[in-house]
């Protein structure tokens, strides 16, 4: 079957300006996503993944290159448009959760979907994420775990076009961590939604059906994988 | 509600304490303005309804005398609709204390009560009084003496006590203020009273038959009075006018008018300098809490919410302060309102013309207090815009640690203690908000300097007045000028240690078109009472010829000194006379010119004749010159320096009042910028803890910052209090009034102690917040 585009990333480059030293963060990457594809970007930290993350999540423009959602080209947007191609398009999940600290895990939510059109029924978000007898908590009450899964619901509940996750087993045990991987191969499974994640977890590179492998600000390699396997049966 | 507004409500209950220490500014503020401005409002349509109901004199002229029959001729002139004449004298009344100087001004009214400045008595306007033993009274003199209906009154009329029964008590719209002249500081209603008499009894009493001295005229509406004055002018010249008073220069009503000028001043100025110090301590708020947030804005950013959406989140933050005090403030301003407006009807005696709540006012203080909120908002929380939700997902760069200009000095440097160093980089690493933060401060302390001058400069007035310019005990008016050896006389008749002549009369002097009238004071030339000093402090001598005036004068008829004047001359044979300045000199009560007796006895009057003494002596003379024939006023310096000291206890309740104000001011400010200082710092005090300070070292260091501010506040705030004086004393002298400007050290060093004592306060209140820091839990919190 062939799969659809998402995404096209062409040739982009980011490069910070920090007194009087330029660092390109990022050089030359350029491959597609697929519609509800998993994808794991790897590599260890300053390779330029969470860069490359930002950029495809409209957090931050290239300085070079174009990025592609369908025929709309991203790179060009102005601050409005690419608040809104944010509000639309994209679901984050950061590695510290970031969650507001004085709303309750269901205001959190709601915070995200107030301002969407096709916003999913956030009761039925929170069941998915088991978090259905939580959902009145303050971030204070819950554990880590929980804490990141009221952010993937946060992010899921948008109906985004794809869900963004930098590092979000990051700050959690081992199993917790894999709770979290089976919650999110769930939504991709489930909402067929893409799922982008970057980690500098080898582990978690079996279960996705692509791994983009960086180095130094370039993309070192791009592999299929034909068999992903459960996350249940990652180990680290 | 939007879970970002539900976000804020709860920010807001978080911090309580600074929320509700802003509030109060801005309740204050809107407070004081809707107080104010409607009771501004009430008052004067309170009297401009009074003014119709008994139809006040557009102009009052006195004259020496003009017959009965000229006076219905008057109509006939242009824009005159009505004329009234009568008698006016002022007499001494007798009282039951031989040593208490009453006098009381007998003014006579038609039988029928007239048809211009009618009495007014509870709703009822106009009544006479019914026959020649008869007489109706003022309120203000008859509540202040108690004296009843049906009492008997004994002003004495030339050396001979009348028994005049009181038919009534009323009260007029011509002295809703009672002051005897412009001399008179204050109201003193129970020294100074007005009654009326039958106009027969007047006549008859003063020799007046068929004649009056004084005429009240009702010009039509929409006429130039200026013209109707110069008509008037004209054709009463041969009568002697002395003066012609617009209802403008009226005594009472200028002075009311300048007490409502007052109510409205206050509800502009303090209202916006409350705003200015709320908006202050809001943008040091917000840019705290967004630099706390710094993670939240890029979390809501990359959810998808733009930057005026999260921008306008903070703003909230500020509008929700403002608008809960404005809604506080605005509540007990109206409810106040009535009760104050009623209040001061009661004090002027003038009947409220109804209470009024002004929308409008409502109106701009809402939108006085949503601009400035919105502005402290925008100062405060501009930087959520140059937030990048990338960036901040990453820990904020430490802030640069340059060298201060300071520790360049390394030889001040070397030995500036180690807690004072931090004091100092960090006062230099937060410059723009530590300069916002002393001026509040600096206006906290301007704010209490004004009260505190206001006292001084009233006392000093006073003594500057009678203690240096005129130092007489008395002063004696005649009925009529008196040959000079009247001077003899007196000698004999009292123990009095010196005597000098005087000669007082109001003169209108003009210089082109400007005129003025005001009484002309004739002194020897080497006179012992008076002293005479020039705008630079010099003393100055009386030339043989030439006049001195007084500064409001000078204004007024814009001339200086060596320029030649007119003292036009109403008396009946006399010219008018071409004088010259010769010195202006300061005079803090009352508009005065002076000249040489002699020169004014020769070009004004008649030699040998005076109108008055003034004299030094230990006797009471107010009982010595009890039976005395000619003597309409004997004034005692002693009796308006207790009037004065009652007058300034009253003074001392307002300085309180402001002083609060200034309190406020600085307490807030202190409060809320110590508890920011603590929540920003968390960090670096509980590394400060660690390495094994104490509490009371933290608390120390803070501390030092705010009395560094402090210190420095108060520097700045000494031009800025000297400024806020100078504005008092221009915006309060008048032709009646100067207030003296002189900044004395004690009034700064009173301020500065208030404002420090406010300072320690507010340290107080937040000493509980600096030790239950938990230094750990500080460490741990990267992540709000």
């Amino acid at each position: 079957m062939q799969k659809k585009v998402l995404m096209k990333v062409e040739n982009v480059s980011k490069d910070y300006v920090m007194g009087e030293v330029t660092v390109n963060a990022l050089r030359g990457a350029s491959f597609e996503i697929y519609e509800s594809e998993f994808i794991v970007i790897l590599g260890p930290s300053g390779s330029g993944k969470s860069t490359l993350l930002n950029i495809i999540g409209g957090m931050d423009l290239p300085t070079e290159g174009k990025l592609f959602l369908g025929n709309e080209e991203i790179n060009k947007y102005n601050d409005r448009k690419l608040t809104a191609y944010r509000r639309d398009k994209v679901g984050f999940v950061f590695q510290f959760y970031n969650l507001m600290s004085n709303l309750t895990a269901k205001e959190n939510v709601e915070l995200a979907t107030e301002m969407c059109k096709n916003a999913l029924n956030i009761n039925e978000v929170m069941e998915a994420v088991e978090l259905g007898h939580r959902k009145d908590h303050f971030p204070s009450q819950l554990s880590g775990g929980e804490q990141q899964r009221v952010a993937i619901a946060r992010a899921v509940a948008k109906n985004p076009l794809m869900l963004l996750c930098d590092e979000p087993t990051g700050a959690l045990d081992y199993k917790t961590g894999i709770l979290v991987l089976s919650l999110l191969h769930k939504i991709n499974q489930q909402y067929k939604k893409t799922v982008v994640i970057i980690t500098h977890n080898m582990a978690i590179g079996d279960m996705a059906d692509r791994v983009i492998k960086m180095g130094s600000g370039r993309i070192v390699e791009i592999k299929k994988n034909d068999a992903p396997i459960p996350p249940e049966r990652i180990e680290w | 509600m939007k879970k970002l507004d539900l976000r804020l409500m709860r920010m807001l209950r978080r911090s309580k304490g600074q929320f509700i220490s802003v509030a109060v500014i801005v309740a204050v503020a809107l407070c004081i303005y809707i107080l104010f401005s409607t009771t501004s409002t009430n008052l004067e349509n309170s009297v401009e309804q009074y003014y119709e109901m008994t139809n006040i004199s557009y102009l009052t002229i006195e004259l020496v005398r003009i017959p009965q029959g000229v006076t219905e001729d008057l109509v006939s002139i242009e824009g005159i609709r009505n004329v009234q004449g009568r008698i006016s004298v002022d007499v001494p009344l007798e009282v039951e204390d031989d040593n208490e100087k009453v006098n009381i001004r007998l003014i006579s009214l038609p039988d029928d009560g007239g048809d211009i400045n009618k009495l007014f008595t509870e709703q009822k306007a106009g009544m006479g009084p019914n026959d020649n033993d008869s007489v109706i009274l003022l309120e203000q003199f008859a509540k202040a003496r108690n004296i009843k209906t049906g009492d008997i009154i004994t002003p004495r009329i030339n050396g001979r006590i009348y028994r005049l029964k009181v038919s009534g008590i009323a009260s007029s719209s011509e002295f809703v203020y009672l002051m005897e002249n412009e001399q008179t500081i204050m109201p003193a209603p129970e020294k100074f009273g007005v009654a009326y008499i039958s106009e027969d009894f007047a006549q008859s009493v003063f020799g007046y038959k068929g004649s009056f001295n004084e005429m009240l005229v009702k010009t039509k509406t929409n006429v130039d009075i200026d013209d109707v004055i110069d008509s008037l002018e004209q054709k009463l010249d041969k009568y002697g006018i002395k003066k012609i008073i617009k209802l403008e220069d009226q005594l009472s009503n200028d002075i009311l008018k300048q007490e409502l000028d007052g109510i409205e001043m206050m509800s502009n100025i303090i209202p916006v300098m409350f705003l200015v110090v709320a908006a202050i301590i809001i943008s040091i708020m917000l840019s705290r809490i967004v630099n706390n947030d710094r993670m939240a804005i890029g979390v809501l950013k990359a959810l998808g919410y733009g930057n005026n959406k999260v921008l306008f989140h903070y703003i909230k933050y500020s509008l929700a302060i403002g608008l809960t005090g404005a809604v506080i403030g605005i509540s007990v301003g109206i409810l106040l309102a009535g009760p104050i407006s009623r209040y001061y009807t009661v004090f002027f005696n003038i009947p409220l013309a109804g209470l009024k709540i002004e929308y409008s006012y409502i109106f701009y203080g809402m939108l006085l207090t949503c601009i400035f909120c919105t502005a402290s908002g925008l100062l405060g929380a501009r930087r959520v815009i140059r937030i990048l939700p990338a960036d901040s997902m990453r820990p904020e760069a430490p802030k640069s640690g340059k060298r201060t200009f300071i520790e360049q000095v390394t030889i001040f440097w070397k030995h500036v203690p180690f807690s004072w160093k931090m004091v100092i980089r960090n006062i230099l690493r937060n410059k723009k908000r530590f300069a916002f933060l002393v001026l509040g401060l600096a206006m906290a302390f301007g704010i209490n300097t004004v009260p505190l001058y206001m006292k001084d400069a009233m006392m000093s007035m006073f003594e500057l007045q009678y203690g240096e310019y005129q130092k007489m005990d008395y002063t004696i008016q005649f009925t009529k000028p008196q040959n000079k050896n009247v001077i003899i006389d007196l000698n004999n008749l009292i123990d009095a240690d010196k005597i000098e002549p005087r000669i007082e009369y109001p003169f209108e002097l003009a210089k082109g078109w400007r005129n003025m009238t005001v009484n002309v004071i004739g002194v020897p030339r080497q006179t012992a009472f008076h002293k005479f000093v020039d705008m630079r402090g010099n003393v100055i001598i009386l030339p043989n010829r030439g006049v001195f005036i007084t500064e409001a004068i000078a204004e007024e008829l814009n001339v200086g000194k060596g320029d030649t004047i007119t003292i036009k001359n109403f008396i009946p044979g006399k010219k008018d006379i071409e004088i010259k300045v010769a010195g202006i000199f300061r005079q803090y009560l009352g508009a005065n010119a002076y000249i040489n007796i002699e020169a004014m006895e020769e070009l004004l009057l008649e030699k040998q004749l005076i109108t008055g003494v003034s004299i030094e002596t230990q006797a009471d003379l107010k009982e010595e010159l009890k039976d005395a024939a000619n003597i309409s006023a004997v004034n005692s310096v002693d009796d308006m320096y207790r009037a004065f000291s009652e007058y300034m206890d009253l003074m001392l309740l307002a300085i309180g009042f402001y002083m609060l104000f200034g309190g406020i001011l600085g307490f807030a400010l202190i409060y809320n910028s110590t508890i920011i200082a603590i929540s920003e710092r968390a960090m670096e005090f509980a590394t400060l803890r660690i390495m094994g300070f104490d509490k009371k070292d933290v608390y120390g260091m803070i501390s030092r910052e705010n009395f560094v501010m402090a210190g420095i506040a108060i520097i700045v705030g000494i031009p800025l209090g000297a400024g806020m004086i100078k504005g008092m004393v221009e915006s309060f002298s008048s032709d009646i009034m100067t207030l003296p400007f002189l900044l004395s050290p004690d009034t700064f060093i009173q301020a500065a102690v208030a404002t420090i004592f406010f300072v320690v306060i507010a340290q107080l209140a937040t000493l509980k917040k600096i030790y239950n820091l938990d230094f750990i839990d500080a460490l741990k919190s990267r992540i709000s």
